[in-house]
């Protein structure tokens, strides 16, 4: 028997009673709803049990109920059953979605508005068992696990509650050695490359032809992408420490970066380092330099420092050291990158 | 002497050789122009120097006083 309207002198029967107890009263049986359900208006003051295995909705439509009805809503079954405003608002300071044995009262403050109460249970305010765990949420609130030490939190959609704990990337900015290779040929190119960071390390280069400027270029790019400056000193005429001069070389042909200049004495040996920073970018990529000169018997011994950019846009992936004349009789070149 | 080009791949360790291109050569010859016009500066210069050198002893003045200036 749902809610009525009771009429003056009017006589409840044994039956109505009992029925009345058990439905608009709140007491009694109910029967379980097994699919998703849509609230009647007899479900006015009673009590509507859901128990499926699956997800199921109860959904809540206007001009059925009249303020002031209220619906016991329980749900016993494994499938979450979600309060669903259909035509009918339905507003709420705490979940829609029932889990297991959770329930709460859809009281109607009009018949077109409703609030769902949800009981907060002892033992269900919180999913959190474990120290470090956090609060989290798919379609109900729920626990993400700790992780183990050192894991960071990353959000993944692929994850049911939008976020893992995950071992970070290693990031390694140690420098590496890629290759060692002894100087040879005209032109001598290292292919293959990569890295953030490339680092050269040039060690006792000699060329068969003297007076011999040393040049450096990137990806075999030939045209106007370099610009480079250096500073330092060489000796002016018969090499003697007292006899050097302060030397600055302006900008570059910009068709490579100029290391420095060879002797006029084919014993002359450079030695030094270079660094490009950001090789593996799109952007400048910044070139430092720095090494000197043996005399080597000849005339003029120098020593510089530099740098410079490379404006290419691609990825440093080779570098090829220069020389006009002759070729290069002696020396080892080691590459690093980090 | 044939100029060319060395090339060490690092990921196969492969070393090929080959021969220079005509824009290599061409690159080249300027080069070698640009050092061989500096060899002449550099040339001219210590020659000046050595003159101005002999002219300064020729006025009496001392080696050390030529080097103190």
């Amino acid at each position: 028997m749902a809610k009525q309207t009771f009429t003056t002198g009017q006589v409840l029967t044994a039956a109505q009673m009992t029925s009345l107890q058990q439905t608009a009263m709140g007491g009694g049986s109910t029967t379980d709803k097994t699919t998703s359900y849509v609230l009647v208006a007899a479900d006015a003051g009673t009590t509507v049990i859901m128990n499926a295995a699956g997800a199921t909705t109860i959904t809540v439509n206007t001009a059925l109920f009249a303020a002031g009805d209220t619906v016991n809503i329980q749900n016993i079954g494994a499938g979450i059953c979600t309060i669903t405003a259909g035509t009918a608002t339905v507003n709420t300071a705490g979940s829609l979605a029932l889990s297991q044995y959770e329930g709460g009262v859809l009281y109607f403050r009009s018949a077109s508005a409703a609030t769902f109460f949800d009981y907060v249970q002892t033992g269900s305010v919180s999913p959190l068992t474990t120290k470090g765990d956090l609060y989290g949420f798919s379609t109900l609130d729920a626990r993400i696990p700790i992780g183990t030490n050192n894991q960071v939190l990353t959000a993944d959609s692929a994850q049911a509650l939008g976020l893992k704990w995950a071992t970070p990337t290693a990031v390694d900015k140690n420098f590496s050695l890629v290759s060692s290779t002894a100087f040879s040929g005209s032109t001598f190119t290292v292919t293959g490359l990569s890295g953030d960071n490339l680092f050269f390390q040039i060690v006792g280069v000699t060329n068969s032809s003297a007076s011999q400027a040393f040049r450096m270029r990137f990806n075999t790019d030939s045209s106007s992408k370099y610009g480079n400056a250096s500073f330092g000193y060489e000796s002016a005429s018969a090499y003697s420490a007292n006899n050097a001069q302060t030397i600055s070389n302006a900008p570059d042909s910009f068709a490579s970066i100029q290391l420095g200049w060879f002797s006029n004495n084919t014993a002359s040996a450079y030695s030094g380092t270079v660094m490009v920073s950001g090789a593996n970018t799109a952007g400048l990529k910044p070139v430092q330099f720095g090494g000197g000169f043996g005399a080597g018997g000849g005339n003029t011994h120098s020593s510089y420092i530099g740098g410079g950019i490379y404006s290419g846009t691609s990825a440093i992936t080779s570098v090829s050291f220069i020389v006009a004349s002759g070729t290069y009789a002696s020396g080892t070149l080691y590459v690093y990158k980090g | 002497m044939t100029q060319y080009e060395v090339i060490h791949n690092v990921q196969t360790n492969e070393m090929t050789e080959k021969e220079y291109t005509k824009e290599q050569i061409a690159e080249a010859n300027a080069l070698q122009l640009e050092a061989e016009k500096r060899a002449e500066n550099i040339a001219k210069v210590e020659a000046a120097k050595a003159s101005a050198l002999a002219k300064l002893a020729a006025l009496g003045l001392s080696a050390d006083e030529i080097a103190a200036l």
